[in-house]
């Protein structure tokens, strides 16, 4: 029989109940226990409310920041992760135990930057940061995130600080903290106790509340795996904030570099000019082609050319998939010598591990003979998998697609386009678009094909097979259906990823070509007519026509939509082409240029009569007018007859007299118009947002146009909500700042406040990103590059030309090299000027001229500043030394940097020195090219002649050309006279008359005083000297030398002395000695006798005689016996005197003490009395109050 | 990074923006064969003229030009701006010719500009003051410019041959960048305004003017007034002259403008004193400018035929947004801006012709300057 279990009972008092209660009231939100006093709280100063008001606002405006434009478009660039740390801490552990986290791969060592894909959305780049500071500059330039370890068995090392402070002076991106060697601790609660402290001393550093990361210990010498899954999860959702250089400026952390010289250059001289090609992903902003690019510690580089790349390492396609599937944990590291395929330009490099070859796609392709039926089922799989993982690229086998759909409906154009022709389409295009590398399409098809044999027969002969049916795949490709290549496709992937890319610039080029050739025809017959504008219009317009008509038949097939797009592009082409396209190239157009100028000759010489020879002109083809500078382009011949009745109908509509709808209609058409363009193509995503963004425009044109469609109201509304969606997205991470949100959107419905102010701003940011977006949907690749330049987060190669041979010879894959665009004006050298603090734990203050070596923007350079401070007139003074707890300016010449560009100086680039190597923080203020900066300076001179009041100064100026330059200034003498210098002395010194044949003396000065001075004066002119700014930079040139050694630049002159031990020089003069005032003799008073006589006998000299006489005296026995008896008598008495004193103290200090005893009695005795009296009082009272 | 290297231009057309550019992109330029092969070869008092005026608003700009000025070898500085500065524009080219470029570096200077321009105000070659005050300013604010301190005054002016005329320039500086347009609607014209001018000649020739003009614009609009502005005195300058301006409003904000003057040509006076040409007459001043204006409005666009330059340059500068304009035919001389763009900051444009209305619609991505030379405070 099953009894029923007993119920439970809850508890009714006791500790455990009370917690219960407690819980119960924290969850129901009751704290109700303490009613506090409301009256305590309120405010009673009108005054202090109102300050208390204004400080809460002001805080809350300090939180507001003005919004950006992110202008970042498609997938991000993968983040980088910077591991930092002082040596031995684990560093690369911890990237070996993330990196086997992510893809389940162990690595054998980590070289260079390691990238992986870690979620769907992510991808991550580790980097392990160098041990030295010149690296840990790098780092803090790329590092998106860095993990600082710490030994907490050690506690922190001066690396980490360092390190910090690097970063806050870059930009400080997103920081979390690691400790490790946990495992050391024995002892629980001193663990405990050392977290905490490192805690919180990591807190103070970077602000209450910062991550850091505990890592107990290891197992089986890697991280536990739970803390390395914490940890990964923090990454994956770490939010990255856009850091004000970086997203100004283009930058690229390379994880891989070749060197591409010609090898007999190399094999005849070791120690040529290299030629490199650095690889990695773009970040940043975009990058145009003529970008300048800075590779940090080597120096300033002209980019020979850049290529987007197929990306690596790309994220999966979008599924709609919960997390992501094995294969597709892609990783790639170059440099550590992993992951499977190396994609160039013109090539790709296949790595196989010696256990994946035998189940390489090889075994597809000829399984029949090599195995036949028997498959093991893992096998199998293990097949399938490796397919996917070719697959990854699909962005490459769209556009591959594309293509090919585009050849096969172009028969006439590519099938039967054989080499010849190919040949000349090549070159035609190079002379077109001199940006693209010459040799690589006509020749590399071979090449590669060799390539990829050599590389295969190197590593398997079952390969063999494989790659002569890839030879054969161009053929295939020509003479197959689609369908069929299709199926090639399938099979052979990697090798596809390298024809296909072949394949597009074929037959773009040969499409392209043609499509141009003729629009150029098309062009230079309407050049010849006199009306082009007209006829290539209504030319236009036709085409147009036709693509509404194939619109209307429906999106028959890929082809036509391809077409479309095309022609479109074309039409765009042509203007362009007109405008840009025939100079191109810069001969070219200094050709024209001269031909212009000599017909402007002509011109010049028989001046124009009238303006018959500009309506010759009046084309599109502008070159040949622009003799004359001027914007003004009236054309007067063309001038209508406005009187005439129907010409002014024509234009009746532009005016708001006229016919508003048709007005509309005109605005409307040529939108229609371009969504017909834009329609076309496949971007239906896009559309709404472009004619959103159309709508927007006009709205800013003061919004004339009747909102006729509603639904591009309603895009636009869209288009803010989503707006304000991200905004309050971003601010949720913090949960003040959607407190914060949450009330603006309050404020939203007053409209005047800050708060909408700034959701105005939001929204204004966030349309003009869209509408970025959106405008440049519509362009081909080439195009698009060309205007908006490559894209952040596309894989680049750049092609650098004469590097310095060292870069390859030191080149050390644990050291990143960092490659930096460089913008307007910042390759040009100037002075700036800097706002600088000496760094607090640096020992020592900084002498001005003093070499320190700085890192502005990308560089890292040796400079020699000029501190100096402004005085309260705006004057720059200079400074001997920083000052010890102050800011000062710092002048100093190098390559110029935007103001607000953060600044890190160092003096020391050894690792061996012991002390904090941070010297300095600066912020850049200005620049110029001319450095104002003063020191004081005293001309010393003595008088030579002295008038009454005017003196002649010798010594203190040179010449008389000097003195002409001082007239005016005001001197002074040491007595404290002032004057002022008059004019140069033209009198001949006395002694040395010029007849006598004495050259007369240069540069004396007249100058008058207030008052006579003396001849034994000395006159001082106090002014100011211009103290020049050093002309000095010296970059760093890191890269170039071997690893382990220290840089060395300029030396500091202390340095130097050390080195030659050579003693400070000493002047005897400067020593301080002790000041000796003997002292004074006066001479007695002597007062006249006249004077004497009349004065009171009191203050009489008078004849009395000094005490000591000189004379001794010698006393009689008696009288010695007396005084020896008196002296005895006083002797005695002292003594008595002294005892008495004594005693009546003793006895006084009795007399307290009793005293004191008694009072106590006293005291207590009062009190009961007291107490007695009140009770018997109350007890009356209380009888009184009964009765 | 110690020797300069310069970009080689040739030929001596467009010399100003070029320098304007170069300034703005601080790219040192060297150009070679300026007019070489010409009976007076070298570069003309004007173009000089303007190296002047880049020098006092400029510090340490280096310019060197060779004997017979062929070659000019020009290291732009950084803009420093300015009160109280003075230049004289000479007479070889109008106000108008100086104005274009330094209204623009003025905004990229270290302080705000306030410059003293003496010369001739009107002339026939170049956009007139009044074209400048009615249309180039809006034009700028268009871009994010703060309109306090933006302002060009006219003390007096003066015409051809012999100027006499005065302006003040006042230019803010922009804080950061600019900011990028979206600028497709050209809307309706809503109104015409316009301001003649007349010096050392009798008023009647402005109210010929004015109603000649008046009488074409009749048939369109109402909404007309054209002011008259005649000087008399110390303000008339040196040349008698008159000269008529007019701006056509449009319901998005648009300004289109179109200028004349009319006075004696310059230079060769001593020769041909007695021949003088004949000047056009006022009324026929009137009708003519009155159908240029109408042409203008024919052609569309956000802005006037002169005006395509400056547009192309401020939406180059802009930050790296998209910025889209539009605009009637392109003249030659925005063309040659698109290529000296290209050439000295790397923008290029996406030009689009738009069939149905014969306007060509501009796109493009900014260069991203910024205010470099300011100084942080």
């Amino acid at each position: 029989m099953e009894r029923p279990q007993k119920s439970h009972r809850s508890r009714q008092s006791g500790p455990s109940a009370k917690k219960k209660s407690d819980t119960d009231k924290k969850k129901r939100d009751l704290t109700e226990e303490k009613k506090q006093n409301p009256k305590a709280f309120a405010f009673n100063s009108t005054v202090k409310a109102k300050r208390l008001q204004s400080r809460a606002s002001e805080k809350e405006q300090r939180r507001l920041h003005i919004p950006t434009i992110d202008r970042t478009t498609g997938e991000p660039a993968p983040y980088v992760i910077v591991v930092h740390g002082p040596p031995q801490v684990g560093k690369s552990l911890l990237i070996k135990s993330l990196v086997k986290h992510y893809t389940k791969h162990n690595i054998p060592d980590v070289r260079g930057p390691l990238t992986i894909v870690s979620g769907k959305q992510r991808r991550l780049q580790f980097v392990e940061c160098p041990n030295d500071i010149n690296g840990m500059i790098d780092a803090a330039k790329f590092a998106d995130l860095a993990l600082l370890l710490i030994d907490g068995s050690y506690g922190f090392e001066m690396e980490t600080f360092e390190f910090l402070n690097i970063l806050q002076v870059h930009g400080f991106p997103k920081v979390m903290g690691v400790l490790t060697h946990l495992d050391k601790f024995k002892d629980v609660k001193k663990l405990k106790k050392t977290k905490q402290r490192l805690k919180h001393r990591f807190w103070t550093e970077i602000y209450d509340g910062a991550k850091l990361f505990y890592l107990s210990g290891l197992i089986h010498g890697k991280y536990v795996k739970r803390e390395i899954h914490n940890l990964a999860r923090f990454i994956s959702v770490m939010k990255f904030h856009p850091l004000s250089w970086r997203t100004t400026h283009p930058y690229i952390l390379v994880d891989r570099l070749e060197d591409v010289t010609a090898p007999d250059k190399v094999s005849t001289n070791k120690k040529c000019d290299r030629n490199v090609t650095l690889y990695g992903y773009l970040r940043g902003c975009n990058m145009k082609r003529g970008t300048k690019v800075h590779i940090a510690g080597v120096g300033d580089y002209n980019v020979a050319g850049v290529t987007g790349l197929a990306d690596p390492c790309p994220l999966p396609s979008a599924a709609k998939k919960k997390g992501l599937r094995d294969k597709e944990k892609l990783f790639y590291a170059p440099m550590s010598g992993v992951g499977d395929l190396l994609y160039d330009k013109d090539a790709v490099y296949i790595n196989i591990n010696d256990h994946f070859v035998q189940f390489s796609k090889v075994g597809d392709e000829d399984d029949n003979a090599r195995k036949g039926a028997e498959r093991d089922v893992g096998e199998v799989l293990v097949k399938s998998l490796q397919n996917t993982q070719y697959s990854v690229d699909e962005k490459l086998n769209k556009s591959f697609i594309n293509f090919f759909s585009q050849t096969s409906n172009n028969p006439g154009k590519v099938m039967n386009g054989d080499e010849q022709d190919d040949e000349d389409h090549v070159k035609h295009k190079n002379s077109i678009e001199p940006m693209e590398e010459p040799d690589t399409v006509g020749s590399d098809e071979d090449s590669d094909g060799e390539d990829v044999d050599d590389l295969e027969e190197a590593k398997n002969p079952h390969e063999n097979s494989t790659t002569k049916t890839f030879g054969d795949s161009p053929e295939l490709k020509d003479n197959q259906q689609e369908r069929a290549r299709n199926n090639i496709e399938e099979e052979v992937e990697f090798h596809k990823g390298r024809m296909r890319r072949k394949a597009v610039f074929g037959n773009e080029s040969k499409l392209d070509d043609q499509e141009l050739q003729a629009t150029d025809d098309d062009e230079e017959v309407e050049d010849d007519n006199s009306d082009e504008e007209s006829s290539s219009y209504s030319d236009s317009s036709g085409e147009e026509e036709e693509d509404d008509l194939e619109e209307n038949v429906g999106n028959a097939s890929k082809w036509k939509e391809s077409l479309v797009e095309r022609t479109i592009s074309r039409q765009n082409m042509n203007l362009m082409q007109l405008v840009y396209g025939q100079s191109e190239s810069k001969p070219n157009a200094s050709l024209r240029e001269d031909s212009d100028a000599e017909e402007s000759d002509d011109e010049e010489f028989f001046k124009p009569k009238g303006e018959e020879n500009k309506k010759l002109r009046q084309g599109l083809e502008g070159d040949q007018v622009n003799t004359e500078d001027s914007s003004k382009f009236t054309n007067y011949a063309s001038v209508r007859d406005w009187k005439d009745g129907e010409t002014v109908e024509s234009i009746r509509d532009r005016f708001v007299t006229g016919d508003w709808s048709k007005a509309a209609r005109r605005g409307k058409a040529t939108e229609v118009d371009s969504e017909n363009d834009d329609d076309g193509p496949v971007f239906g995503e896009f559309e709404d947002l472009e004619t959103g963004e159309k709508h927007e425009g006009d709205q800013t044109g003061e919004a004339n146009e009747e909102p006729d469609s509603a639904a591009e109201e309603r895009r636009l509304k869209k288009l803010a909500l989503r707006a304000k969606f991200d905004a309050q997205y971003n601010g949720s991470e913090s949960p003040d700042e959607a407190d914060d949100n949450s009330h603006k959107g309050k404020d939203n419905n007053g409209q005047a406040n800050e708060g909408g102010f700034l959701d105005k701003l939001r929204e204004e940011a966030e349309l003009q990103r869209q509408r970025n977006i959106a405008e440049l949907t519509d362009l081909d690749e080439a195009t698009r590059v060309d205007i908006e330049g490559y894209r952040t987060g596309t894989y680049l190669r750049l092609e650098i030309h004469d590097v310095p041979y060292e870069l390859i010879e030191h080149f050390d894959p644990c050291h990143p090299i960092l490659v930096g665009g460089i913008g307007f004006t910042e390759e040009n050298v100037g002075y700036m000027q800097a706002r600088f603090k000496r760094h607090r734990w640096h020992k020592k203050v900084l002498k001005t001229k003093d070499p320190i070596i700085v890192s502005i923007g990308w560089r890292r350079y040796q400079t020699l500043p000029i501190y100096a401070i402004e005085d309260l007139n705006g004057r720059h003074r200079m400074l001997k030394y920083t000052p010890e707890h102050m800011h000062c300016l710092a002048m100093f010449w190098g390559p110029l940097a935007p103001p607000n560009t953060g600044v890190v100086a160092v003096q020391n680039l050894s690792n061996t020195q012991a002390s904090f190597r941070i010297t300095a923080t600066a912020v850049i203020l200005e620049f110029n090219h001319a450095a104002k900066i003063v020191k004081k300076i005293k001309l010393v001179g003595e008088p030579c002649k002295i008038y009454k009041k005017t003196a002649l100064i010798k010594k203190m100026f040179t010449s008389d050309l000097e003195v002409a330059r001082f007239e005016g200034a005001s001197i002074r003498t040491v007595s404290g006279i002032r004057g002022q210098v008059k004019k140069a002395g033209k009198i001949e010194l006395g002694n040395k008359p010029k007849k006598n044949g004495g050259q007369p003396e240069d540069g004396i000065a007249r100058c008058t005083f207030e008052d006579k001075i003396l001849m034994s004066d000395i006159v001082f002119l106090r002014a100011w000297t211009q103290v020049d700014v050093p002309c000095f930079y010296n970059p760093l040139t890191t890269a170039l030398q071997a690893r382990g050694e220290t840089w060395r630049g300029v030396r500091t002159v202390g340095e130097l002395r050390r080195e030659y031990n050579l003693r400070v020089p000493d002047n005897k003069d400067s020593h301080y000695k002790p000041i000796e005032r003997p002292l004074k003799k006066f001479n007695p008073v002597i007062v006249p006798k006249s004077l004497q006589s009349a004065l009171p006998f009191r203050s009489k000299p008078k004849d009395t005689k000094s005490k000591k006489d000189g004379r001794a005296v010698v006393a009689e026995p008696h009288e010695r016996d007396v005084h020896k008896l008196l002296q005895h008598l006083q002797l005695i008495r002292h003594n008595k005197m002294k005892q008495q004193k004594l005693k009546k103290q003793e006895k006084k200090k009795k007399h307290d003490t009793e005293k004191a005893k008694e009072e106590v009695v006293n005291k207590k005795r009062q009190r009961e009395e007291r107490r007695e009296r009140y009770r018997t009082q109350d007890k009356l009272q209380k009888k009184m109050r009964r009765d | 990074m110690g020797k300069i290297s310069y970009m080689k231009l040739k030929g001596s057309q467009n010399l100003r923006q070029r320098l304007l550019l170069s300034t703005l992109s601080s790219t040192p330029i060297l150009i070679e064969d300026i007019r070489a092969d010409a009976t007076w070869p070298g570069l003309l008092p004007h173009e000089v003229s303007f190296l002047r005026l880049l020098e006092t608003v400029s510090d340490d700009c280096h310019v060197e030009i060779n004997e017979t000025g062929t070659k000019l070898k020009y290291k732009p500085g950084i803009v420093m701006g300015g009160k109280h500065l003075e230049h004289d524009c000479g007479l070889s080219r109008s106000i108008g010719y100086f104005l274009e470029p330094l209204i623009v570096l003025g905004l990229f200077g270290k302080k705000s500009l306030s410059i003293r321009l003496k010369g001739i105000t009107n002339d026939s070659k170049d956009p007139s003051v009044d074209t400048f005050r009615s249309t180039t300013l809006p034009l700028l604010k268009r871009f994010g410019v703060p309109s306090e301190g933006l302002e060009l005054k006219i003390e007096s002016r003066g015409v051809a041959p012999k100027g006499g005329g005065e302006v003040i320039l006042s230019v803010p500086i922009v804080h950061n960048s600019l900011k990028a347009v979206t600028w497709t609607d050209e809307g309706m014209v809503k109104r015409i305004r316009g301001i003649s001018f007349s010096t050392r000649v009798s008023v009647q020739f402005e109210n010929t003017m004015i109603h000649a003009a008046r009488g074409i614009f009749n048939r369109l609009l109402p909404d007309v007034h054209i002011f008259t502005d005649h000087k008399a005195g110390a303000q008339a300058g040196n040349s008698p002259g008159y000269g008529i301006s007019l701006v056509a409003e449009t319901t998005s904000g648009c300004f289109l403008s179109v200028d004349t003057t009319i006075s004696y040509a310059r230079g060769n006076d001593e020769m041909d004193i007695d021949e003088k040409k004949e000047l056009m007459p006022p009324e026929d001043v009137g009708e003519q400018i009155a159908s240029l204006l109408l042409g203008e409005i024919e052609q569309g666009g956000v802005v006037d035929s002169t005006h395509q330059g400056l547009l192309f340059i401020l939406c180059a500068l802009c930050p790296q947004d998209v910025s889209k304009v539009r605009v009637g035919k392109l003249v030659p001389y925005g063309i040659e801006t698109l290529r000296n763009i290209r050439d000295f900051l790397g923008v290029k444009f996406v030009i689009k012709p738009e069939p149905a209305t014969g306007t060509v619609e501009l796109k493009c991505i900014g260069c991203g300057l910024k205010n470099l030379s300011r100084k942080l405070s």
